[in-house]
């Protein structure tokens, strides 16, 4: 099976790297302030970029990333159990008061330890490694420039990878050439990590021991050491910690297959990472700026409800179509069950319209009578019928009389024809005896006449209520006087010209 | 078991979204897009059918006014009884507007027209009580139109006029039959 990536350690002196059974080990060169010369880098860039060459992988591999301890601070936090994004706020302050440097300078990487209850109180366990983040960039810009994405942990840590489960307190100690690595782990979580002033070459002389001893000065609780040496350096470094630390320490050789690339720390990180819970703690990854720009949870977040809108927005109208069409449909069928009720209301106005242009004007054209009536007339007998067929019979005291009747009538607008049928002069020879017929005009024009007594007419009906009824000027027959109108009797409208605010009945068009 | 190179891996990766996108689509998509199409045909109905009845608000106010000025409701009026009801009205009125209510007389209706039957009426009184009558007459709650007036002078007393009104009483549902066919 294909292994996930690339491993690399960088020590001092050397980096070493693993890509399934390959491996490449290359020497560093440092100046003074333990910086990597650039000799060194373009020489590590070249090499490493030869390695890959010859190694079948993907582009943009993950590259694991095991450094040595030196200038690494362990730290062990405790913080309130808070919200996600309080939390990260948290941990910079807290970062800022434990490291000499503030959290944008170093680079830095935490793991919970779990969480526990002080006075009722949930608190979170945090183990916390840092180192300057000039460091991490430095090897980041190196593995970046080969195409890789590099992740970086302590090689320290890494090299618990290559041993078995163990649940009492040990320690590591990894002999180099230059300087030795120490850590000591408490159920399985480091405590402490030492760089140790003991190299390969040193392991003969028992001051060193007695120096280490003092350099640890008695927080190594462990009593089980693995050593990472060869055999002889094994045997070496057991007497000399025998010596210096008496028999409170239990010297186990931690054996594994070397070769290039192969170191303890390499192969534990290898390990680890295989096994899918690597119980390592990464430093924040410097390199891929966009992706953590991304993955932070502000954007992330946006991104989500954006998404949601958008996916709302395009959904929306089918949610709609599924949710109301029931609704719709039910409201709709009632309607049209309803439509029925429209045919009757047609029916009904145009009924009724029917009802009120068919009401023939019998008030108005009695009124027009009695008003345009001279004095002394006297109307025999008088029949109208809707058609708006008139004929009036009566008796007036001279010719003069019936025309001015006649001009009047046609005067008011309301007649299309006046026709005198007959006058014929009494037996007495005191008065004509006339026939009169006329016609309406049609129901659309004497719509738009104003017919109806004036105001002063109206006042003066009313003044007239007390004196007792008189024959209509000039005969008409007793009770036919225009004061004796009944109230609210009075037809529509007003002669032209005459404008009233008295009470009266007006037609509507 | 064979090693799957990642190669293939990515072809069955492609595959496997495209065909999820292919069921999406048929098996939601399609069906979503049916229940749409049909969501629009209904409001596009009920469109229409507001437009319809939009105007019917003012029609039924119009109608509502003139019911109210003619005291009855078409729609209501029973066809058997309506005649008979409309002379008891008739001559209920005339009493009260103090006219001596002579012979009244119903003839049946003549078929050309929308008219259920006319009744002629004669009566005696004063004028103010026979310009009443012919006021009150188209408010008695049925659809009565005059057909002719007589008015002559009473020769029983003084300011007492004698009228003779033929009335006819209009068919709404002979309206409602000839509205039918005209629709």
């Amino acid at each position: 099976m294909n292994s996930p990536g690339i491993y690399l350690e960088i020590t001092r002196t050397s980096l070493k790297a693993l890509h399934d059974d390959n491996g490449l080990e290359v020497p560093l060169e440092r100046a003074p302030n333990g910086r990597l010369t650039d000799p060194a880098k373009q020489k590590v860039a070249a090499s490493l970029q030869e390695f890959l060459a010859s190694t079948p992988r993907q582009s943009h591999s993950r590259a694991y990333c095991a450094i040595d301890a030196r200038g690494v601070s362990l730290r062990r936090l405790t913080l309130p159990s808070v919200g996600k994004e309080e939390f990260q706020k948290l941990l910079r302050m807290q970062i800022e008061s434990e490291f000499p440097l503030s959290p944008d300078e170093l680079a830095w990487g935490y793991r919970s330890l779990g969480e526990t209850r002080v006075n009722g109180a949930a608190r979170q366990e945090l183990l916390v490694i840092a180192v300057k983040k000039e460091v991490i960039d430095e090897y980041t810009a190196i593995v970046s420039g080969c195409g890789l994405n590099p992740e970086f942990t302590l090689a320290a840590m890494a090299r618990r990878g290559v041993l078995p489960a163990f649940e009492s307190n040990f320690a590591i100690l990894e002999i180099g050439s230059e300087s030795s690595e120490w850590i000591s782990f408490e159920q399985n979580f480091p405590t402490q990590i030492r760089t140790l002033a003991l190299a390969e070459k040193q392991l003969s002389k028992t001051e060193n021991f007695a120096a280490i001893s003092r350099t640890l000065n008695g927080s190594a609780s462990a009593k089980k050491w693995f050593i990472a040496a060869s055999d002889a350096d094994f045997n070496a470094v057991s007497i000399g910690l025998t010596e210096s630390f008496g028999h409170g320490v239990d010297c186990e050789p931690l054996k594994t297959n070397v070769g290039p690339g192969r170191s303890t720390a390499i192969l534990g990180l290898k390990k680890s990472i295989e096994s899918g819970e690597p119980k390592l703690i990464f430093f924040e990854s410097q390199a891929p700026v966009e992706k953590r720009k991304l993955s932070s949870p502000a954007p992330k977040k946006w991104a989500v409800i954006a998404t949601a809108l958008l996916i709302g927005l395009v959904l929306l109208p089918y949610a709609e179509a599924l949710l109301l069409r029931p609704l719709l449909a039910k409201k709709l069928t009632s309607l049209k069950k309803d439509q029925g009720r429209l045919a009757i209301i047609d029916q009904e106005l145009g009924f009724l319209q029917q009802l009120k242009q068919s009401q023939p004007p019998y008030l108005d054209s009695l009124y027009l009578f009695a008003k345009s009536a001279p004095s002394g007339a006297k109307i025999e007998s008088l029949t109208m019928n809707r058609k708006g067929d008139v004929s009036l019979r009566g008796t007036l005291r001279n010719a003069d009389q019936v025309a001015e009747f006649r001009n009047k009538l046609i005067a008011s607008g309301f007649f299309s024809s006046v026709t005198v049928e007959d006058q014929s002069p009494t037996p007495d020879k005191q008065k004509l005896n006339v026939r009169i017929s006329a016609q309406w005009k049609p129901a659309n024009v004497l719509q738009t006449l104003k017919i109806g007594p004036t105001a002063e007419e109206i006042e003066k009906a009313k003044n007239k209520k007390d004196v007792p009824p008189m024959g209509m000027p000039g005969g008409l027959p007793p009770g036919f006087s225009g004061g004796a109108m009944p109230p609210g009797a009075m037809p529509a409208g007003l002669p032209p010209g005459v404008r009233i605010s008295s009470p009266r009945i007006e037609r509507k068009p | 078991m064979p090693t799957i190179s990642d190669r293939e891996k990515r072809l069955i990766r492609y595959s496997a979204i495209g065909i999820t996108i292919y069921l999406a689509l048929f098996f939601i998509w399609r069906p979503l897009q049916r229940r749409r199409a049909e969501y629009r045909q209904l409001v596009t109905e009920a469109q229409d059918l507001r437009n319809k009845i939009l105007p019917y608000a003012t029609r039924a106010e119009t109608v509502q006014a003139l019911m109210e000025k003619f005291q009855f409701d078409p729609a209501q009026l029973d066809k058997a009884t309506v005649v008979g009801e409309a002379s008891a009205a008739l001559q209920k009125a005339a009493m009260s507007s103090g006219i001596q209510v002579g012979p009244v007389r119903e003839s049946p209706s003549r078929s050309s027209g929308k008219e259920l039957a006319s009744v002629q009426f004669e009566g005696v009184g004063p004028v103010p009580a026979v310009m009443s009558l012919l006021q009150r007459i188209e408010t008695l709650g049925f659809p009565l139109i005059i057909d002719s007036v007589q008015i002559t002078p009473e020769k029983t007393g003084p300011g007492r006029v004698k009228m003779n009104l033929t009335i006819v009483i209009l068919d709404f549902e002979q309206w409602k039959k000839e509205d039918k066919s005209r629709a």
